[in-house]
């Protein structure tokens, strides 16, 4: 193998090490005769606490930044040296254009197809997939209120239309489903990663049509999802949901007729109804949501992921409480980051949380999730139920600008600043992180939040934020806007579409942590929905 | 180790309960091999987990099959002392499966379970008592998968030794008929089962509930038999080493660091496939995948690879036995600065214009660089650029419960060797699932966590595993473990030495990070084979290449 030698007893390597050796002693220097104090200096944990020597608070990083420019000349390597400076920069998003999959859904009504597909979407975008759901029931209402609207003509989609002895009405329905797919694959062509079928796909014959036609495609992974339901109770609320929810086929009988049809509309589907049983075909079967999963002949990571996820969600009721941390003695200050204990008025707000909780949630199980920080830990110290810390939550790392003022931040480094405003969900912090990493790193906590029941996390802006965001289904350039008030418990209760929010603010008053966009005319709109969607949301074409 | 989020009053993780996993399978479909693995995993994830292994008690009972009477492996009519024999091998595996339980969570029951009656019997038993049973079957098709099994693994086993090796070869393949005729598939749905085609081919799973299964699962629909390798090299010196905030760049030595481990990767690499009898670059290499994490350092490490890629001809690999590249022999790269893109992007596909002309010594070499946020160091929190002198004297107490127990202590907003790991797991098993070869080039801390997952080490070892910066450490998994070996290729400055021209280059102030080599490292992972059928076992050195000579650690800063 190589050896050494002969490199460095060569002088311009000499010189280089001379060079680092200077810039290493002047920072020493520096540092003893006291020029760096006063630095910006994370809360004491015991006296005589060294300051943080690469604060972009300190004099320390630009003047070294400064220093490296002249070092790095002496490099003999062909590779360009980059230069380094500022506070930070931005991250784009990760490259995920060789994913092409195509989830094709399985079921029939009422049995929690749009809740799977709905689901997955949510998770995937939030991983940054580029995901869309093509529903079939959407395309046939969006058809036909604008067939209604421009010739006037009123089709009637009761449970006759979905006979399959009505030869005319299955083949217009068979013609919607195949016209969707081809959205689906134009949609995958142009960019897309994932594409979710959300269809009945009910008998052998359709699925075949359907890999079929993928089969002319290259490089598009074909899975089914198949969701079986036999609970009464739960196809029971379902259909209830479908009627109650204001389902544009139901707009004009009364909730009995509606439910009538509709329950006619299910046995009709179940006459021709066939589970999948070809063994060839890549497929998951979820029984009862969760409950129980077969697998077959997936592969592929992203493939194995979406199984991963869907084998951990479930359906029972629970609560999701958030809350930040009481008020911190930083957050009173101005500062980010740093691991300050809680403000008098935070203290307050600890105490007060017990009661809040327990009125709320009564004698049903309850866990608390805290980070690491003392802030939460302090937060979380009168609470009457399990406490867990996780590292993951702990607050978005503001890297060299931890413990400093936004205003200190826009006075030393105003071009890093205002680069962060541009775009903050991709600005990662220097030797810190970004919104996105964050993202990736809450992963894991998702997971768990799915599989859990009744659990309250005492966290911190930026991570609730990610995790709001994931539950209400928010676009990823409004998520660093969300607003996450101290003192304010919010209460989620997830439903088939999305999340009802309750918000409980305690009387103690606490600073207001929230930064709106500058220069913005209009702020995010950040409001979540839990409507289902019943219409495509671009125009569609209108074919015969 | 890893991840125990948390624990349970039990011990058991993740409100599971406890687990026997049953295998199933002919001979020489790759049981073992998913045994071992899953035991690994489980372990890493900090759950008790033991495989259980009939051929080793079997073996260890009653010696090799030379000592069997001749009709134990045919499963015909068999006279009354073997099926007694068979009988006392069979119950002393379920004994030694009780007895793990009394305080273990996962067993691994790793035989061949071939007919329905038995594997049903078996596992009525074990669910009589409230442990779940999984049925694990292990279905293989694919001949030169069986072939390359017996060749490479059974007929080294002790039950051949002494054989002439294509004897041994059709005895095995005696053995595997005569199994053949009474095996049945797993087609019963009375189990929750797990089948595994052609070793991660595909994956068929039947009523799997609970988390660890699915976790489970998860793993094993990512695991295969691909052989690749993976290389693990660190980042180039930076110039703030000592600064986890600073984030800065590599440094002159750091860069030239950098082509250098370009030019050794790609040569080992050249031989490693010419071993498989693939040329690099040709038909066959499905390139090289590099991972780093976010950190300037280490993905600018990975900038010469680029550069390689980009060039359409390439003159890059020194030939072995060369010594360092001089300005004199460098590669006659010249790049306009101002063409290259700012490195923004996570993933970075190689749009450098092509180069100069040089003469063709192999095509190109498809690269892909990937920069993944869960690999950066591990974080030192308040310690970030204090000596080890310096957080002493400031944090006393902090200090004390470090040094008593470097893997699990978290000092104040840093992250301990603990959080590092539970950070890196979906690296992992995205780890698991490359089939490129892969190079890694990252830092000290988290190359330790991630071989220590390869190699499996107990947890309490990671932090002072050894991994100097000039070193190439090459992973290759092999049947029943891996291979690892370590290269040396660079000498200059970065490399912790304690002596000679760059002594005083050596970096006390990155202690946190440098944990081992600080302390002169408990533990080097030279040139050794991990695990094989006959349970775990090291064996340091044995026929592999040994190519590095120990090297005295850093002055023993924590003593």
């Amino acid at each position: 193998m190589a050896d050494s030698g002969t490199l460095h007893s060569d002088s311009n390597s000499r010189g280089i090490a001379a060079d680092l050796a200077r810039a290493a002693d002047a920072l020493e220097t520096m540092q003893a005769s006291g020029e760096l104090a006063p630095v910006v200096t994370v809360a004491p944990a015991s006296p005589n606490v060294p300051p943080a020597l690469f604060g972009a608070g300190g004099p320390m990083l630009k003047r070294f930044d400064e220093s490296t420019v002249a070092s790095r000349k002496g490099s003999t390597a062909p590779s360009p040296p980059p230069s380094v400076k500022g506070i930070g920069k931005k991250v784009a998003k990760p490259d995920y254009s060789e994913q092409k999959i195509v989830v094709a859904m399985v079921g029939l009504p009422a049995r929690g197809k749009s809740y799977l597909s709905n689901k997955l979407m949510i998770y995937l975008r939030w991983l940054e997939y580029d995901v869309k759901v093509f529903n079939v029931g959407q395309l046939r209402r969006t058809k036909a209120r604008q067939k209604a609207q421009k010739l006037g003509v009123k089709e009637n989609h009761n449970a006759e239309f979905f006979s399959h002895s009505n030869a005319q009405a299955t083949q217009s329905r068979d013609s919607l489903a195949e016209e969707s797919l081809e959205m689906l694959i134009k949609w995958l062509k142009e960019g897309g990663n994932v594409g979710i079928h959300d269809a009945t796909n009910s008998t052998k014959s359709r699925r075949a049509k359907i890999e079929a036609r993928l089969a002319k495609e290259k490089g598009m992974i074909l899975i089914f999802l198949e969701s079986l339901c036999d609970d009464p109770a739960v196809i029971a609320a379902n259909v209830e949901l479908k009627v109650s929810q204001g389902d544009p086929d139901y707009k004009d009988m009364s909730p009995d007729e509606a439910r009538k049809d509709f329950l006619r509309r299910i046995s009709e589907y179940e006459k021709v109804y066939e589970t999948i049983t070809e063994p060839h075909l890549s497929y998951l079967r979820i029984k009862n949501v969760g409950e129980e999963v077969t697998m077959s002949r997936i592969n592929g990571y992203l493939s194995s992921r979406i199984a991963f996820y869907l084998m951990n969600l479930h359906i029972r009721p629970r609560n999701i409480f958030f809350s930040r941390h009481g008020e911190s003695q930083y957050n009173v200050e101005g500062k980010i980051g740093g691991d300050s204990l809680l403000s008098p008025r935070g203290m307050q707000y600890a105490k007060a949380l017990p009661a809040l909780i327990t009125d709320n949630i009564g004698e049903k199980p309850l866990t608390v999730w805290t980070s690491t920080l003392k802030r939460t830990i302090q937060t979380a110290q009168y609470l009457p139920y399990t406490k867990l810390t996780w590292k993951s939550l702990d607050e978005l790392d503001a890297g060299v600008c931890d413990g400093m003022t936004y205003e200190e931040i826009e006075q030393a480094y105003p071009d890093d600043y205002a680069n962060r405003d541009e775009d903050k969900f991709n600005y990662r912090y220097r030797g810190g992180e970004s919104y996105r990493d964050v993202v990736v790193r809450l992963e894991p906590v998702i997971m768990e939040l799915e599989r859990q029941e009744n659990i309250l996390i005492i966290g911190h802006q930026a991570i609730l934020r990610c995790l709001y965001a994931y539950f209400h289904h928010l676009p990823q350039a409004d998520l660093p806007y969300i607003k996450i008030p101290l003192h304010t418990v919010i209460k989620l209760t997830p439903k088939a579409y999305g999340c009802d929010e309750e918000r409980y603010t305690l009387p103690i008053n606490a600073v207001d942590t929230h930064r709106p966009k500058p220069k913005a005319a209009k702020q995010p709109n950040v409001h979540p929905t839990t409507q289902r969607i019943y219409y495509v949301e671009e125009e569609v074409k209108t074919s015969a | 180790m890893v991840a125990p989020l948390y624990t349970t009053d039990s011990g058991l993780l993740f409100h599971a309960g406890k687990i026997l996993v049953v295998t199933i399978g002919l001979p020489a479909r790759g049981k073992t091999h998913i045994s071992r693995s899953l035991e690994r995993y489980l372990r890493w994830m900090g759950v008790k987990t033991q495989v259980v292994s009939l051929g080793d008690y079997r073996r260890k009972t009653l010696g090799g099959a030379q000592k069997l009477p001749a009709d134990y492996f045919h499963l015909g009519e068999k006279s009354p002392e073997t099926i007694a024999l068979r009988k006392k091998v069979s119950d002393g595996c379920e004994q030694q499966i009780w007895d793990f339980f009394k305080t273990g969570q996962v067993v691994i029951y790793d035989a061949n379970n071939g007919t329905r009656e038995a594997r049903q019997k078996l596992a009525e038993r074990f669910h009589k008592k409230g442990i779940h049973v999984i049925m694990l079957e292990s279905v293989c098709d694919n001949k030169e998968i069986i072939e390359a099994n017996i060749r490479s693994v059974k007929i080294s086993s002790p039950d051949y030794r002494g054989w002439d090796s294509d004897k041994a070869v059709q005895d095995y393949y005696t053995r595997i008929r005569d199994h053949e005729e009474y095996y049945d598939p797993v087609e019963e749905k009375d189990w929750p089962y797990i089948r595994i085609f052609n070793v991660g081919e595909r994956i068929m799973v039947n009523n799997i509930k609970g988390y660890l299964q699915s976790r489970i699962v998860f793993f094993l629909m990512n695991i295969h038999n691909t052989p690749r390798t993976i290389y693990f090299a660190r980042s180039g010196q930076s110039l703030i080493e000592h600064s986890y905030k600073a984030d800065s760049d590599l440094s002159p030595p750091g860069w030239e660091y950098a082509e250098r481990l370009k030019d050794f990767v790609l040569e080992r690499r050249a031989k490693n496939l010419a071993g498989r009898g693939v040329e690099m670059g040709g038909k066959g290499d499905s390139g090289l995948m590099i991972w780093t994490s976010t950190r300037r350092r280490a993905h600018h490490t990975a900038w010469p690879f680029l550069q390689a890629a980009a060039a359409s001809t390439s003159s890059m690999v020194t030939p072995a036995g060369s010594h360092l590249p001089t300005p004199g022999n460098a590669t006659p790269i010249n790049l306009n600065p101002s063409s290259i893109p700012t490195l923004t992007s996570l993933t970075i596909n190689t749009s450098i214009p092509p180069l100069t002309e040089a003469p063709m010594l192999y095509s190109k070499p498809r690269i892909k660089v990937i920069e993944k946020p869960q690999m950066s160091e591990i974080n030192p929190g308040i310690w970030d650029g204090l000596t080890p002198d310096q957080a002493r004297k400031y944090y006393p107490q902090d200090w004390e419960r470090f040094v008593r127990d470097p893997y699990a202590f978290r000092a104040p907003r840093a992250e301990s060797y603990h959080d590092l790991s539970v950070r890196l797991e979906p690296t992992l098993i995205e780890l698991e699932r490359e089939k490129q070869d892969l190079l890694i080039i990252g830092h000290a801390s988290v190359i330790r966590c991630l071989l220590a997952y390869l190699i499996g080490l107990p947890a309490s070892e990671i932090p002072a595993i050894e991994v100097a910066r000039g070193d190439l450490l090459e992973v290759t998994p092999a049947s029943y473990g891996v291979h690892c070996r370590a290269y040396h290729f660079w000498d200059g400055p970065g490399r912790v030495r304690d002596e000679g021209d760059f002594g005083e280059q050596k970096d006390a102030n990155n202690f946190y990070e440098n944990y081992a080599e600080d302390t002169k490292g408990k533990r080097k992972v030279d040139s050794f084979f991990v695990g094989n059928n006959l349970g775990r076992m090291e064996v340091p050195g044995s026929g592999v290449m040994r190519t590095r000579e120990p090297e005295a650690g850093l002055s023993e800063l924590l003593s």
